[in-house]
């Protein structure tokens, strides 16, 4: 087990840099989840830290020891592919004992290992299969015990989920999650997926653009989102966004005033966001009104497109009851769920 | 016109099929299955060319069997086979191997490599049949003299002139095999190879472990193709011993050889045939046991 720490890690290909100086420290057995759109990085960092891109400047710290210039194999780590990396002309007992190679184990000692990380992931009725007799979760768990065989300092994942279908997907999410519970080793995952960063990350760090835009709690990047960006990558569907003004302790937005004290300038301009479960349709006249243009019914409850005034706006409603599309309603929000971004993009509170 | 119409659709299909097909069986048919089976049919007989054809049975084949040239171009046949294809396949793969890791000229060094595939066999095998002539004309000779060495018969002497005349044929195939041997290299995902250098095995593992055993099916179709190209070779022996085709004294002489001088200097069709019915035999077995043998068990 391990910390990592990356200290103005920096990435550049030719004259294009690529990732900007980014810094983060990852606690001992802490579950980390990189989450970002493509091209962000975040394959790109965790490729560095283990090992199979160069680092072009800062440091990557592995437990005690800058790791910058050892190969991958020196480094304690493990790594689980996208598209697994199993090797299809091996069963599965030499495919997860191919970490094992180069470790001094005697042979029983290595198929004792081999057992017990079979018998983790379920798989020891399945240890003399070749690859292509296996379905898409048993080749993914194959590959994390690959991973795990080693008993490394560090996992890390590269969307390792992306290739299975939603249903498996969810469940593999699930397992991964609760493995790291019980062999507790540090965990870097990578993902585009805000779902699978929310459902399994201690933290999480959004990049975009080969920069951090937040790093914390599923809870804090969702309910305290650092700026537009990151607001508007978590959680689905999007927040809406309206533009606004901020004068004399009033917001005005969308021809309704609200009260706030917020630390901008008389008068600027500002945006205020408002994600789709809080702002619910309601029969009383409420913040804001318009017609219904769209309905998603998601069972349990229904998305409604509302157009207030050429502006569309997304709000939750009955799963019951839903309203009739061309109908007016009334959209209510509780002010202290509003969130309000600087013309920077930046979070204000 | 209102018959087609009148057709159902998978029947339209069908009427379509066959009349694309067509072309190609019909050039099947005339081009390739006719003559295989005439050939067959001209083994159990006697003809000049000219004049009529005349029923010996297996006259054709006992000649053969008894024939102690036959043997000796037999032999010769499966010498280039064993020596050309074990010898082109270990260069061909381990020049591929270190192209597809060289960045610096990649593009000019595979084209490079490439070349003599293009070029004419004819035009090849005169330039090399020039490089092995005696001093002082032939290259190697004039280098070979001048480090004070005696100089070395390569085409004059019953042991050197069938390596010597292997040696360009293996290397006007290696373009061709490292072309597949990259594109075959290309298709193992990168991923493989740096799941291996996370878990640390080393360069010469990887290659034995992970690179060999997913390039097989690439191996297998190269050792097939290139067992049938040396078990024809012809072309190369002929032009480099044009004054004495096959010499000297049958050392360099393969079955296609033997199979043309006996139908055209000969002009005995039918033994010429029988020769051919036993080269066809040789290449089907052989493919078909090497396939068999490198099929994934």
């Amino acid at each position: 087990m391990a910390t990592v720490s990356l200290r103005n890690l920096v990435k550049a290909y030719g004259k294009t840099e690529v990732l900007h100086a980014i810094s983060l420290d990852v606690a001992d057995g802490e579950f980390v989840v990189f989450v970002g759109p493509s091209g962000c990085g975040k394959s790109t960092t965790l490729r560095m830290i283990a090992g199979l891109e160069e680092v072009s400047a800062g440091e990557i710290w592995i437990g005690d020891r800058a790791v910058n210039h050892l190969e991958p194999k020196d480094r304690n780590i493990a790594m689980v592919f996208q598209n697994y990396a199993i090797y299809p002309h091996m069963t599965v007992r030499k495919n997860i004992g191919f970490g094992l190679r180069t470790s001094k184990l005697s042979k029983p000692d290595r198929n004792r290992r081999i057992d017990e990380v079979a018998a983790i992931l379920s798989m020891t009725d399945y240890l003399e299969r070749k690859p292509a007799q296996l379905s898409g979760g048993q080749r993914q768990r194959v590959a994390i015990g690959r991973a795990m065989v080693r008993d490394p300092a560090v996992f890390l994942f590269d969307e390792p989920l992306s290739n299975l279908d939603a249903q498996l997907r969810t469940q593999m999410r699930l397992e991964i999650k609760k493995l790291h519970q019980r062999v507790g080793t540090t965990v870097i995952f990578v993902t585009h997926d805000q779902v699978e960063a929310m459902t399994m990350a201690d933290r999480i760090v959004i990049m975009k653009d080969g920069s951090i835009q937040q790093v914390g709690t599923p809870a804090e990047v969702f309910h305290q989102p650092a700026n537009i960006f990151v607001a508007q990558f978590i959680g689905a569907p999007s927040m809406n966004m309206l533009p606004a003004r901020y004068a004399g302790g009033q917001i005005s937005v969308a021809g309704q005033s609200i009260k706030a004290t917020l630390p901008l300038p008389d008068g600027s301009d500002l945006t205020v966001g408002i994600r789709p479960d809080d702002l619910l349709v309601s029969a009383e006249p409420a913040l804001f009104a318009g017609i219904v243009s769209v309905l998603e019914p998601l069972g349990s409850e229904t998305l409604a497109h509302i157009d207030i005034g050429g502006r569309d706006l997304i709000a939750t409603a009955d799963g019951r009851s839903p309203p009739a599309v061309g109908a007016r309603v009334h959209l209510a929000a509780d002010t202290a769920n509003l969130h309000f971004f600087a013309p920077t993009g930046e979070a204000v509170r | 016109m209102k018959y087609y119409r009148n057709l159902s659709i998978s029947q339209k299909q069908v009427v379509w099929a066959w009349t694309f097909l067509a072309l190609p069986v019909l050039f099947y048919v005339v081009i390739r299955f006719a003559p295989t089976a005439n050939a067959i049919l001209l083994s159990f007989q006697k003809w000049n060319l000219l004049g009529a054809r005349e029923w010996v049975g297996l006259d054709n084949y006992v000649k053969l069997y008894n024939d102690p040239v036959f043997w000796k171009v037999f032999r010769n046949t499966f010498v280039y086979l064993i020596l050309g294809t074990p010898a082109s396949l270990v260069i061909s793969f381990f020049i591929a191997y270190h192209l597809d890791k060289t960045r610096f000229l990649h593009s000019t060094l595979r084209a490079l490599y490439f070349l003599p595939f293009l070029t004419s066999t004819v035009a090849m095998a005169w330039v090399w049949r020039w490089f092995y002539q005696p001093v002082p004309i032939g290259l190697f000779n004039n280098f070979i003299a001048s480090m004070g060495f005696q100089q070395i018969a390569f085409l004059n002497s019953t042991t050197n002139a069938l390596p010597a005349i292997l040696v360009p044929a293996v290397w006007a195939g290696l373009g061709f095999q490292i072309i597949i041997f990259m594109a075959g290299l290309r298709a193992i995902p990168t991923s493989y190879y740096e799941a291996a250098r996370i878990d640390g095995v080393s360069n010469w593992t990887t290659l034995w472990e992970i690179t060999l055993p997913l390039l097989k099916p690439t191996i297998v179709f190269l050792v097939v193709f290139s067992s049938i190209s040396f078990l024809r070779i012809f072309d190369q022996v002929f032009n480099m011993t044009t004054n004495n085709p096959g010499g000297p004294l049958n050392s360099t002489k393969p079955l296609v050889l033997m199979i043309y001088q006996t139908a055209f200097s000969s002009f005995d069709m039918g033994y010429a045939a029988a020769q051919t019915v036993v080269l066809f035999a040789v290449l089907l077995t052989v493919s078909l046991v090497q396939l068999r043998l490198m099929r994934d068990r």
